[in-house]
């Protein structure tokens, strides 16, 4: 079987029932995408194919031949998700870090479908969980991404200097 | 685990008025059997065993009569019903508490008229209307296989929870008259010998009319075989919709091949489908253990019986959903099924069904769509082998108007004429059923 | 297997079987990578600490915790810090903290430490209770004056370093952010150029230094980013269930269904071996494994494996569950154990108190098990070296704990145990030793089995078997009011088991704090009380949940106190206000939380989308800090919506204000995912939920909006990881009661239904 990952093409041989999730982990050594439940319900694995986030712990490998894969490890590649991972990371958004994979993935795929997502709309496609409770910043990373959506990335580092002196000191 | 066997209630009430015309003698004889009279059966070769076994496995004794942690046989299950539990019971050879001290005789007439060896008539949770059609041999290979190849377990039956007087077993006996035949099968002339083999197996061991033939007022089965279009035609049983068997193209079989039948049998899953709910545990303990000819034969049977395009309507087309997302429910189906089911409803192969144009969100009946959903499906067992993907229980994430938003939105896109789904009909089947369990669950017969 | 020439190198090692090598974990790539730096940009320094660490302690008088400092530093030529960490980074910002601090007396830029997880040694355990662990919301804490020491040490290091370098008296010497300076001459030299003379001088005495003036702090007090955020949003961060070494083989588990029962026999065992992948079955204490080349053919043959589990030994030590033990029956078995159990608090006279109190209230409350649900599922990889050492890369709190149980169990001697401790994938808790709840004794076990390394994976549902859950409590209060609606009496008889206890499967000598902390140690002035524990057996396996005992006492005090509000005709704020009369921290600070919300209103009220909210109020006083938390919350569809928390939370001093700003977040997630959705429900000896879709935890669309205020007060430095969660259930659950009239005695509140 080839796969389509991040640009390159992999061969490999698994079972076509295996989920994805274990093929990009085990046999191509790609472990930025998690394992979390295995059963759709937590997010941790969340790839795009062709572009839309898909859970790999549910995918079997062989109904993934021939389409796109992005993995977190190409998620930079991707102008929205390059952009994603800067909000990320100018509002500190990760805290133990492992649903984080899957939380980027998801919004880089919210972002490239809705662009200008409304509160609603992000928490009806946020459904990845995060144990850490990350989820106050990654709305406002998301919201960033979506209001600065066409400025320079200088105006994006001010906007974010500018929330982060929000914050309540006594 | 409990099973809700609704139907006995009803069927008691219905008995009930029957008795007005009740004939006492009738109800306390004793039905006669072929074997009456003959000799003690020798130790038979164990081919013959064998070969019980195999009955055994196509009649699935074992899912009623052993619990997941209980012996083989041993009996115990225990089905709710409004007027209380009735419990399956011990039919190992044990002496004392199962069927040891049974003939030949006894045992065929608990098998195929439900009156047992002390006279009481059986439940008709036990389905030996359609044991009826059991043929002579193959009565007494069951036989050999109960008394020789099952080890005897001392497990006294528990009573049912049933009070008295409802509890009362012989108007049942006035129900069998009137809703039962008692005739072993017999061999249609004008069918060939794989199809005649075929409506042995779906109408005799395999019980199939149990949950697929609708019932009548008297929780009878409307048609015991082929000659009645209401036979196999999709039956709600226990908060599931057993689709229709016949060639109807939506709800019925009637997109599928005789080899999707018999992978489906054989394996849990095709392209159209993949087992669950009580299916699930028909596949796990019974069908999956078909010889491939008698798949082939099961598979003949049913292709053979015309669907009711009056009642199915015309054929389903897959309709892309308008826009992306479509409308608010579209986003809980993005988030929670979409993942498995895929965006486009059409699942992934044979591992994850399609929700596009499948028969639960084909039939107007939303039991099936509503109580997987809730309960998610026992796990599929296929060779010894648990599944890779099973369906979770979404009962403790969604409330009931959330399940019957994402399912209005699965039942009517994609060319599905389910129709919608209502927050009440979601409400009920909650208070009345249980999730199923993730633990995977092999009931062994030795 | 191909891949295009710019593919990443994937190399077969010699079974044929792809290391791939952008995950393969050389221990230095390991450590690394796990640190946050690309693989390659390593630069040798001055040597691993490890070797050293090792070396020093076979040599002579061991040096006190936390003072050696080449075993904590290393300084590379390119100015950058490598700085072996005390504690372990689980979400809770540590290795930053740590960077602060040391850093700041080292005069050097956190943004240039690289920072790992220790090994295990004594010269870590720099908590002042001499031992180390991450946990207890302790490591700042307990560790803040030795790390400021540790780094002013290793300046001073660098000014000896820099006399000699520039020939002139350490007394004219000066530092400047990663350099010593010679102002005289206006030269300077940079701290890497300085490293390898600097790290071969010995030592100063430790009391030779002196630590900065908190006035002239560059660093600690600030929001400082944190070090390792970019590896952790791009999937670089390697965590334990992501390390690999060379000849690496899988392994899944099936546990027995119940704790203490033992493998009888496999049915399919035949079969099960001959499953494509698979390498060998093993029996273990407790479960059958699965060895394979790929996890995912050990998981399903470990599925598939039919094993007869056999009822533990009538004379089984350790801890066994029944057959028969569910949840219900274990909390009505609670409520009806009498009395009057254990006294932890015994003032006044309570019992006179209460017969001559004007109003008597009563209520009993419960608290649920729940489980730890961090994301990252257990896994462990084990390897024997050639040189007879033992490496263990495992999620723990506390390296030297694990490598004296693992010494314990293998019998080899601690120095030849090598603990790895990556980055933690959330903990909570959930990774201190555990009995039956730990996944390396069976790495180690199937290592040593099949002569390779082995690295077992717990799936979710194997985990939520074996999880050790937080205590069940039935707490009975009994409360009695003055003629003005004062409380002059209060008894608390909590029928549990603390954590501590189930821990050590028996009651101890003492007892256990946390069984009550939350509910004792109340600051409230109530002039007859007795807070006791009537301790009762759970069979389960426990543990500590973040916030530990105040995670549920908390909810169980706040919310009668409120009951006791209003029976005695008070707003619950003025209450607790009249209560901590004459305690100036703790007025201030919950003057402070209504402050921040706006003012304290209790409410009903219709809010501007036309909600008809109310709010509640609830304080703690958990590891050493103060907390104080409002809920706003409605009702939507029965259910409970919580809109706003405001939080106010004083810790003394503080680190970094923006950690704490992100961990009260956290906790405050946490917090409302057991008050509104949590419960683990046992029947039959087993737990019914196996993952996330029978044991929901809260997600985004359920997050409310989190306010923070940050109150240096400076008392003694408390905790910061678990002290923001313990105020938010019972606020929560007080908003709930005032807004619909239902006091709910029992977490979650899913399980009802409320009128609006
Ligand atoms: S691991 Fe795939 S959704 Fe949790
Ligand atoms: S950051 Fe830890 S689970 Fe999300």
């Amino acid at each position: 079987m080839e796969l389509h990952i991040n640009g390159k093409s992999y061969e490999v041989h698994a079972e076509p029932d295996t989920p994805l999730l274990w093929v990009i982990r085990d046999e191509l050594g790609l472990t930025g995408t998690k394992y979390g439940c295995g059963l759709a319900q937590c997010g941790a694995c969340s790839v795009l194919i062709d572009g839309v986030v898909a859970r790999a712990c549910v995918l079997p490998v062989a109904g993934v031949v021939g389409r796109q894969i992005t993995t977190i490890e190409g998620v930079e590649a991707d102008p929205v998700g390059r952009r994603v991972v800067d909000a990320w990371v100018r509002h500190q958004v990760p805290q133990c870090g492992y649903c984080q994979s899957g939380q980027v993935m998801a919004a880089t795929a919210l972002l490239r479908e809705t662009p200008h997502p409304s509160d609603e709309q992000i928490s009806a496609a946020m459904v990845n969980l995060c144990r850490c409770g990350t989820y106050n910043a990654i709305r406002a990373a998301i919201h960033e991404v979506a209001g600065q959506a066409g400025k320079s990335s200088t105006a994006l580092n001010e906007a974010a200097g500018a929330e982060d002196t929000g914050r309540a000191q006594a | 685990m409990i099973r809700n066997r609704t139907r006995v209630l009803t069927t008691l009430l219905a008995a009930g008025l029957v008795v007005a015309c009740g004939v006492a003698w009738y109800v306390t004889r004793t039905p006669a059997s072929p074997f009456d009279g003959a000799p003690a059966p020798q130790t038979p070769p164990a081919a013959a065993i064998q070969r019980g076994e195999y009955i055994a496995r196509l009649s699935d004794c074992v899912a009623c009569h052993s619990t997941p942690d209980g012996a083989p046989f041993a009996g115990g299950l225990e089905m709710a019903t409004p007027l209380g539990s009735i419990f399956s019971t011990n039919i190992t050879p044990d002496v004392k508490t199962g069927i040891g001290s049974y003939s030949l005789a006894d045992f065929d007439r608990a098998l195929r008229h439900g009156v047992a060896r002390d006279g009481h008539r059986l439940y008709p949770a036990m389905p030996y209307p359609s044991y009826a059609r059991f043929s002579d041999d193959d009565v007494q290979a069951l036989y050999a296989y109960f008394v020789h190849g099952v080890q005897p377990v001392e497990q006294a039956n528990r009573p049912t929870g049933i009070a008295s007087p409802l509890n009362q077993r012989w108007p049942l006996a006035l129900w069998n008259a009137v809703f039962t035949d008692g005739r072993s099968y017999q061999p249609k002339a004008d069918g060939d010998a794989l199809w005649n083999r075929g409506a042995y197996i779906v109408q005799g061991p395999g019980h199939c009319g149990s949950c697929h033939t609708p019932r009548g007022l008297a929780m009878n089965e409307k048609a015991l075989d082929e000659s009645s279009p209401q036979y196999l035609a999709g039956a709600l049983l226990d908060g599931w919709y057993a689709p229709s068997l016949r060639g109807d193209v939506n709800t019925g079989l009637g997109r599928w091949s005789e080899q999707d039948i018999v992978q489906f049998l054989r394996s849990g899953r095709n392209a159209h489908a993949v087992v669950f709910g009580s299916m699930a545990d028909a596949f796990n303990n019974s069908t999956q253990f078909m010889s491939d000819e008698d798949l082939r034969a099961v598979a003949r049977y049913l292709k053979s019986l015309p669907g009711n395009p009056a009642r199915d309507g015309a054929a389903w087309q897959y309709t892309a959903a308008a826009g992306t997302p479509p409308h608010p429910d579209a986003q809980t189906f993005m988030t929670r099924c979409a993942a498995c089911h895929g965006p486009d409803g059409r699942g992934q192969g044979q591992w994850i069904p399609p929700l596009a144009g499948s028969a639960a969100s084909m039939a107007h009946e939303n039991a099936s769509s509503i109580n997987v959903t809730l309960n998610g499906s026992a796990r599929v067992v296929a060779d010894g082998i648990p599944d890779a993907y099973r369906m979770p229980p979404f009962r403790n994430q969604l409330s009931d108007q959330e399940v019957a938003d994402v399912l209005s939105y699965v039942r009517t896109t994609w060319g599905n004429r389910g129709g919608a789904v209502k927050p009440e009909e979601v409400k009920a089947l909650r208070e009345r059923t249980n999730p199923a369990s993730s633990n995977v669950i092999i009931l062994q017969m030795r | 297997m191909n891949h295009t020439p710019d593919a990443p190198a994937l190399e077969a090692d010699e079974e044929g079987f792809p290391t791939g090598d952008p995950a393969n974990i050389s221990r230095r790539r390991f450590l690394t990578s796990s640190a946050g730096v690309a693989a390659g940009a390593f630069v040798l320094g001055v040597g691993l600490p490890v070797g050293e660490a090792r070396a020093a302690r076979a040599a002579a008088a061991p040096m006190p915790a936390g003072t050696r400092v080449p075993a904590f530093l290393e300084i590379r030529p390119d100015n950058s810090i490598r700085f072996q960490s005390p504690f372990v980074e689980g979400g809770q910002g540590i290795f930053t903290a740590m960077a602060q601090i040391v850093g700041e007396e080292l005069d050097a830029d956190p943004s240039t430490f690289i920072v790992e997880n220790a090994p295990a040694g004594n010269d870590y355990k720099v908590l002042s209770i001499g031992m180390r662990i991450t946990g207890g919301s302790m490591s700042v804490r307990l560790s803040y004056p030795t790390m400021r020491r540790l780094g002013a040490l290793a300046r001073q290091m660098l000014l000896e370093a820099g006399a000699r370098q520039l020939r002139v008296p350490v007394s004219e010497l000066t530092t400047e952010p990663g350099r010593v300076v010679h102002a005289a001459s206006k030269r300077s030299v940079t701290y890497g150029q300085l490293a390898g003379v600097a790290m071969d001088l010995p030592v100063p005495a430790p009391d030779s230094v002196k630590l900065k003036d908190p006035a002239q702090f560059r660093w600690i007090g600030k929001p400082v980013q944190r070090l390792d955020v970019h590896d952790k949003s791009t999937g670089k961060a390697v965590y334990a269930i992501d390390c690999r070494v060379d000849g690496m083989l899988h392994a899944a588990v099936q546990h027995a269904p119940r704790l203490g029962q033992t493998v009888g026999g496999i049915r399919n065992e035949a079969q099960v071996k001959a499953m494509k992948g698979v390498h060998s079955v093993h029996r273990l204490p407790g479960a059958v494994a699965v060895v394979a080349e790929r996890w995912w053919d050990a998981r399903r043959a470990a599925e598939a494996l039919q094993v007869d589990w056999k009822a533990p030994a009538a004379d089984s030590t350790a801890r066994v569950m029944p057959a028969d033990f569910s949840t219900k029956a274990l909390a009505a078995q609670l409520e009806r154990m009498p009395g009057p159990g254990e006294n932890a608090e015994n003032v006044g006279n309570t019992e006179a108190a209460l017969k001559a109190a004007h109003k008597q209230v009563s209520a009993t409350y419960h608290s649920q098990f729940v489980h730890h649900a961090q994301i990252e599922p257990p896994s462990a990889l084990a390897r024997f070296n050639a040189d007879g050492t033992l490496e263990v890369w495992l999620p723990n709190q506390a390296p030297e704990l694990f490598q004296g149980d693992i010494a314990k169990r293998t019998g080899l001697a601690p120095e030849k145990i090598i603990i790895h401790s990556p980055l933690l994938g959330g903990f909570f808790g959930r990774h201190f030793l555990y009995d039956g709840g730990t996944v390396y004794p069976q790495a180690i076990a199937l290592a040593k089995a099949v002569g390779r390394p082995v690295k077992v994976i717990w799936s979710r549902e194997e985990e939520f078997l074996r999880d050790p859950v937080r205590p069940m409590a039935v707490v009975r209060f009994r409360a009695g009011l003055d003629a003005n609606g004062f409380p002059v009496a209060l008894e608390a008889e909590s029928v549990t088991e603390g954590p501590t206890e189930g821990i050590a499967n028996k009651r101890g000598d003492k007892m256990d704090p946390t069984a009550l902390e939350g509910i004792a140690g109340k600051a409230y002035a109530i002039p007859n009380h007795r807070i006791a524990q009537v301790y009762a057996k759970q069979h389960a396996t426990l543990a500590y949940w973040r916030s530990v005992g105040n995670s549920m006492n908390d909810f169980i005090y706040e919310s009668f106190l409120d009951e006791l509000a209003d029976a005695g005709g008070k707003d619950p704020f003025e209450l607790r206000l009249h209560l901590l009369q004459g305690n100036a921290r703790l007025t201030n600070l919950l003057r402070a939380v209504g402050e921040l919300s706006g003012g304290w209103k209790r409410g009903p009220y219709i809010a501007a989308d036309g909600t008809r909210r109310a709010r509640g109020v609830a304080m703690a006083s958990p590891f050493g800090t103060e907390v104080a938390a409002i809920a706003e919350v409605s009702i939507e569809q029965g259910q409970v919506r919580v809109h706003e928390i405001w939080e106010a939370i004083d810790p003394g001093s503080i680190v970094n204000p923006a950690i704490i700003e992100a961990q009260v977040n956290g906790a405050v997630a946490l917090g409302l995912s057991q008050v509104l959705l949590e419960e683990a429900v046992y029947e039959k000896g087993m737990p019914l939920a196996r993952n996330y879709d029978m044991y929901p935890i809260l997600p985004l669309a359920r997050m409310p909006r989190v306010h923070v205020r940050i109150i240096e007060s400076g008392a003694k430095m408390g905790g910061i990881g678990e002290p923001p969660l313990p105020p938010v259930p019972p606020a929560v659950a007080n908003a709930v009661a005032h807004l619909t009239g239902q006091r709910v005695r029992s977490m979650p509140l899913s399980r009802h239904v409320f009128k609006s």
